[in-house]
């Protein structure tokens, strides 16, 4: 088969998966705490077909190898970790982390998993939990009784107990996690991230502490996806589909017309 | 029996443009990569040859920035390269989407490190600024400064893939007129419109040199064929 063929079936192949990462943000234009993806590209082996050559003895005039690639492969699809604008919402237990850090969560597997997802609601034990009900941690309890949580944007979560003129208590304090490199988090869906060896170890400390962000109650995050930004892309991915797809036309045109020479 | 030598000349020239196809194939399956340099394929024939031969140049022409506002997108603007540290020695690369890795070193991809003046560079606090001298800070801090490289005269160097050159044949030095962009892309220097002229131009020499080969057969056929009968 023609190399032509395969390289440009590459790019195809390259351009459907950057359609397939804007389809899912696009989808997840209104998802909380969202960050959008990119695919990054890179070219792959290159084929020497005629190594620097010593086209004139005299003079000693040299020509470069001739090179030919064989088209591109997807080299990454990096997450990014920008801030989505907070969007109010009023609600008492919808947080929002304005700067640096992610809220820590228990998965049911016992591992600790990571959000910036901060729709919370408590649990039948008045445990706060994710919208998905895995506990946040380090666990904070809500006792039955309070009327109303108040949490600052420190982290520290009080409650008014049924008294109106009880003083606020103090039940726990929200702390974040942050990475070395957050783009190489694993996504579990369900808006939550994994630690992984390309993240490197979580650190953990109080919100607007240690260049950590700040706590917004009655906040969430809305997603970073913009779609002005993911429709040029789109616009981008499909040209390049495109002049891939007439690529191997030519090439098959070409071949074509090598069939013809036979009689 | 002797073919007629312009019959070796016109099938000469299709292998050409299939060369030709080929790497216009990879220029266009790479219109998206993040600073791809494309591939020209000419023919040249030395004064001292009869015949000509294909002759590969790469581009270094600047492709167009793209803001994306991510900080660990790196691009050069003017003539010059970055260097990385691969197992297999020191190589050049345009930038691209720089990440951390677990340790917090700056790499171009899991274990090949970018370098600065004085080796990899780590990244301890949180964000990370590089300005267009090359100069990594964080958190205010300087940590290093990128290398930034442009090659000697007469140095020629060959696609490694994986958006990485080596260094065929002289050397490097420091780069005189080169410019650190952080938050940015370089983008391919080829565009669909060149992309698509090259495909026609390439398809029609083909199809011509076929049509020449064909009728140069057409008259071999009318020699054996009408002349033989006696």
């Amino acid at each position: 088969m023609n190399p032509a063929l395969r390289t440009s079936a590459s790019g195809m192949i390259a351009q459907q998966r950057m359609i397939d990462v804007i389809a899912n943000n696009l989808a997840n234009v209104n998802t909380t705490g969202f960050k959008r993806s990119r695919v990054a590209f890179e070219d792959v082996l290159y084929e020497t077909l005629q190594g620097e050559a010593l086209v004139n003895y005299q003079s000693s005039d040299t020509v470069a190898p001739v090179q030919v690639g064989k088209g591109v492969r997807v080299a990454d699809v990096l997450r990014f970790h920008q801030q989505g604008s907070l969007q109010e919402t009023g609600r008492p237990l919808d947080l929002a982390i304005e700067g640096d850090g992610f809220f820590q969560v228990q998965r049911p597997d016992g591992g600790k998993a990571y959000t910036r997802d901060g729709s919370f609601t408590l649990s039948n034990t008045g445990a706060l939990v994710t919208a998905g009900g895995y506990l946040v941690q380090p666990s904070i309890t809500v006792p039955p009784d309070a009327v109303e949580v108040s949490i600052s944007p420190n982290g520290i979560v009080s409650v008014q107990s049924g008294d109106a003129a009880a003083t606020p208590v103090e039940v726990g304090r929200v702390e974040l996690a942050r990475f070395a490199n957050p783009t190489g988090l694993e996504s579990l869906g369900e808006n939550l991230y994994r630690e992984t060896v390309a993240s490197g170890q979580a650190t953990t400390g109080q919100p607007q502490e240690q260049g950590f962000g700040r706590i917004m109650q009655g906040s969430l995050e809305a997603s970073n996806v913009e779609i002005v930004v993911e429709m040029t892309d789109m616009i981008a991915a499909q040209r390049a589909y495109e002049i891939n797809a007439k690529a191997i036309r030519a090439t098959d045109d070409m071949m074509q017309a090598t069939r013809d020479l036979v009689r | 029996m002797n073919p007629i030598p312009g019959m070796l000349r016109a099938a000469g020239a299709m292998a050409f443009y299939d060369r030709r196809q080929e790497v216009a194939a990879n220029n266009m399956a790479n219109v998206n990569t993040a600073a791809f340099k494309a591939d020209r394929i000419s023919a040249a024939r030395p004064s001292d040859m009869t015949e000509p031969i294909p002759v590969e140049a790469t581009d270094f022409g600047q492709g167009p920035l793209r803001t994306t506002a991510r900080p660990l997108d790196l691009a050069l603007e003017g003539q010059g390269f970055l260097v990385v540290d691969t197992p297999n020695g020191e190589r050049l690369s345009r930038g691209g989407s720089l990440t951390l890795d677990g340790t917090g070193q700056l790499v171009v991809e899991p274990g090949i490190p970018v370098l600065g003046e004085r080796g990899p560079i780590v990244v301890t606090g949180s964000g990370v600024t590089i300005e267009a001298d090359g100069t990594v800070l964080s958190e205010g801090k300087v940590l290093d400064r990128l290398r930034l490289v442009q090659l000697t005269e007469g140095a020629v160097v060959v696609k490694e893939g994986n958006g990485r050159f080596r260094l065929d044949r002289g050397e490097w030095e420091p780069a005189a007129e080169l410019h650190a962009r952080q938050g940015q892309l370089e983008e391919a220097n080829i565009d669909s419109v060149n992309g698509m002229i090259q495909l026609v131009e390439i398809q029609r020499a083909y199809g011509a040199a076929a049509t020449t080969l064909k009728t140069m057969d057409g008259v071999l056929a009318a020699i054996t064929s009408d002349l033989a009968r006696v």
